[in-house]
């Protein structure tokens, strides 16, 4: 079964990525949480998911380490990463390239274009 | 919202704790089960255990299986799995308000710099389908002039473009919400006495009022050629819409008024003075540069013996002396609110009572000629003082007046048999000589002191016609 990690500092965040998301848990998806980077390397690890959901600004560990930590490990390095950060921050877009995410999105995020994001990576048809 | 699966409540952290750390507790064979039988937590025990239902909202949604303890693991289940869907109940309504917010951010991000009205309502559009389910859409903006509501954007299936209504109370519905100021859902539109049949198929719509910050300019109408049941938060998503929308739909007005008014403005100022420009914008009539009649008075003035008195002069030179010339006389015609027509070689042709102020037309020319005979006598070039005598000839009546020409080139002009009769009159004045005809010395007889100089047949007409002179 397919599975998406969300992992924002922020629980209405995750709960909100959560909710969006819900469509895919209909068509068999399981969703899966982490509340910080150091969780969300473990449960990349431990769970395998084709998609995270990783915002940048965290405690401990940000998600540009735990995205480098994801693509450097070949047992994960095919793990599609979207990260999320603040919009305007152009730094942070180079910055996400250059640890090799997949895709960088602005909050506040379209709720609309995650589904549809996470249904085109997942490769299912709504 | 999706059914809750007793899998999703259990594999929450905190309540597969409770779950497993109760079932521990117990000591004894439970099982949970979900709605079909499959093991989701615990051991049942033997055939002879009891089954409780684990229920949500009415519905059993999976089983607690054991012995008689198996009861309250029920009752724990259930609890929990009404506090799941709880919150997500709070997240799906933080979803949708997030989601209103993602929407209206990409919109006023879309349409807020966005001066061309066309574009702005056409994105409007496209944005309301995309979140509202609809076969048609439409902005409807009321048209100062005419005061009917007009399509100016649509899209759907079939549209109408062409429509326009009057609105008013109980006259469409699009008209009722214009006045009202209401947004309205009408999801049986066939049984509302207000529908007005057009040629589209209308099962449901929803209408929006395009409200600024003092009045209503317009409605936005979505329907569905299905009967669909719009909500209450259909219309308020369509609302809130509609509140940005106004706000960018009323700067492209203005700024396509203020555009107009410019080319308007700059047509203006080649023939008459700024205040006059003024006078006109500020009235707010509108400005018909149609030709249409209007009577009007016309003023000729030529310079006598111009070719011979160039003569001994360097063409250089003459440009000069007639560029002077020139800037006094319009100097002089704009002073009293006339309008310069042309300049032919060293002819002037104004008139008075368009596009400007029509009052006192005549008064005025006689005016302007005494004023700009004066005038020539007051130029610092003593030699136009001494060779530009000039004869200035009026005329009043109907003419037509308006832009008259080719798509290339036109020009703001008069037409007529006046006209031309006040060319005749210029031709015979001599220098200094002011002449007018009947109808202008009918006009200001009290207030100038004239000659009478008798009927005169004039080139090219069967009538004579009365000359009387200006005496200054």
């Amino acid at each position: 079964m397919a599975k998406i990690l969300i992992v924002d500092d922020e629980p209405h965040i995750r709960l909100l990525l959560e909710q969006a998301l819900e469509e895919l848990e209909d068509k068999g998806v399981e969703l899966l949480t982490a509340e910080n980077g150091e969780r969300a390397l473990e449960a990349v690890k431990r769970e395998k998911p084709e998609l995270v959901f990783l915002d940048v600004m965290m405690p401990k560990m940000n998600g540009f380490d735990v995205c480098r930590a994801v693509k450097d490990d070949p047992a994960t390095k095919g793990v599609t990463i979207i990260m999320l950060t603040a919009k305007g921050q152009e730094f942070d877009r180079q910055k996400g390239d250059e640890v090799g995410a997949e895709l960088y999105m602005t909050k506040p995020f379209d709720p609309d274009e995650i589904v549809a994001k996470a249904f085109e990576v997942l490769k299912l048809s709504r | 919202m999706a059914v809750i699966s007793l899998k999703k409540v259990l594999s929450g952290e905190r309540a597969s704790e409770a779950v497993n750390g109760i079932l521990a507790s117990l000591g004894v064979p439970i099982g949970i089960l979900d709605a079909a039988g499959t093991l989701l937590a615990g051991k049942p025990g033997d055939g002879s255990s009891k089954k409780y239902p684990i229920e949500l909202s009415g519905d059993v949604i999976g089983w607690a299986v054991g012995t008689e303890e198996a009861r309250s693991v029920a009752v724990l289940v259930s609890h929990l799995a009404q506090q799941h869907l709880d919150r997500k109940a709070l997240a799906q309504e933080t979803l949708d308000g997030y989601k209103e917010i993602s929407l209206l951010y990409n919109f006023v991000d879309k349409i807020a710099l966005c001066l061309n009205l066309n574009e702005v309502a056409k994105l409007v559009i496209d944005e309301t389908r995309k979140n509202i389910r609809s076969s048609n859409a439409s902005v409807m903006l009321l048209n100062q002039r005419t005061r009917n509501l007009e399509i100016i954007a649509a899209s759907g299936r079939e549209h109408s473009p062409k429509m326009t209504l009057k609105p008013g109370v109980g006259i469409g519905i699009a008209g009722t919400v214009f006045f009202s100021g209401r947004a309205e859902i009408v999801n049986n539109v066939a049984t509302d006495s207000r529908y007005i049949k057009g040629t589209n198929k209308v099962g449901s719509m929803m209408c929006a009022p395009l409200k600024t910050r003092d009045k209503v300019i317009g409605v936005i109408n979505v329907s569905s050629e299905e009967p669909v049941g719009y909500t209450a938060a259909n219309l308020k998503l369509l609302h809130m819409l509609t509140a940005q929308a106004a706000l960018v739909i009323e700067n492209a007005v203005f700024h396509e008024n203020k555009l107009k008014e410019e080319r308007i403005k700059s047509n203006l100022e080649r023939y008459v003075s700024p205040q006059v420009v003024k006078a006109i914008m500020d009235s707010k009539e509108n400005i018909v540069f149609t030709p249409a009649k209007r009577n009007i008075t016309v003023l000729f003035s030529d310079i006598r013996n111009f070719t011979t008195t160039c003569e001994q002069q360097p063409p250089e030179k003459i440009v000069e002396y007639l560029n002077e010339y020139f800037t006094h006389m319009v100097d002089v015609i704009f002073t009293h609110g006339g309008t310069l027509n042309k300049f032919v070689g060293d002819m002037i042709f104004a008139f008075f009572g368009a596009p400007g102020p029509s009052d006192n037309n005549e008064k005025r020319a006689i005016e302007s000629a005494i004023a700009m005979q004066k005038r020539i006598k007051a130029v610092p070039s003593v030699w136009i003082q001494n060779n530009f005598l000039t004869g200035i000839g009026i005329n009043s009546g109907d003419v037509v007046v308006g832009n008259i020409g080719s798509p290339h080139h036109m020009d703001y002009t008069a037409i007529g048999d006046e006209v031309n009769t006040g060319s005749r009159l210029q031709s015979m004045a001599k220098g200094g000589q002011i002449l007018v005809s009947r109808s202008a010395y009918e006009a200001t007889k009290d207030l100038f002191p004239f000659k009478e100089i008798g009927s005169v047949q004039v080139k090219g007409k069967n009538k004579s016609v009365e000359v009387f002179e200006v005496l200054y």
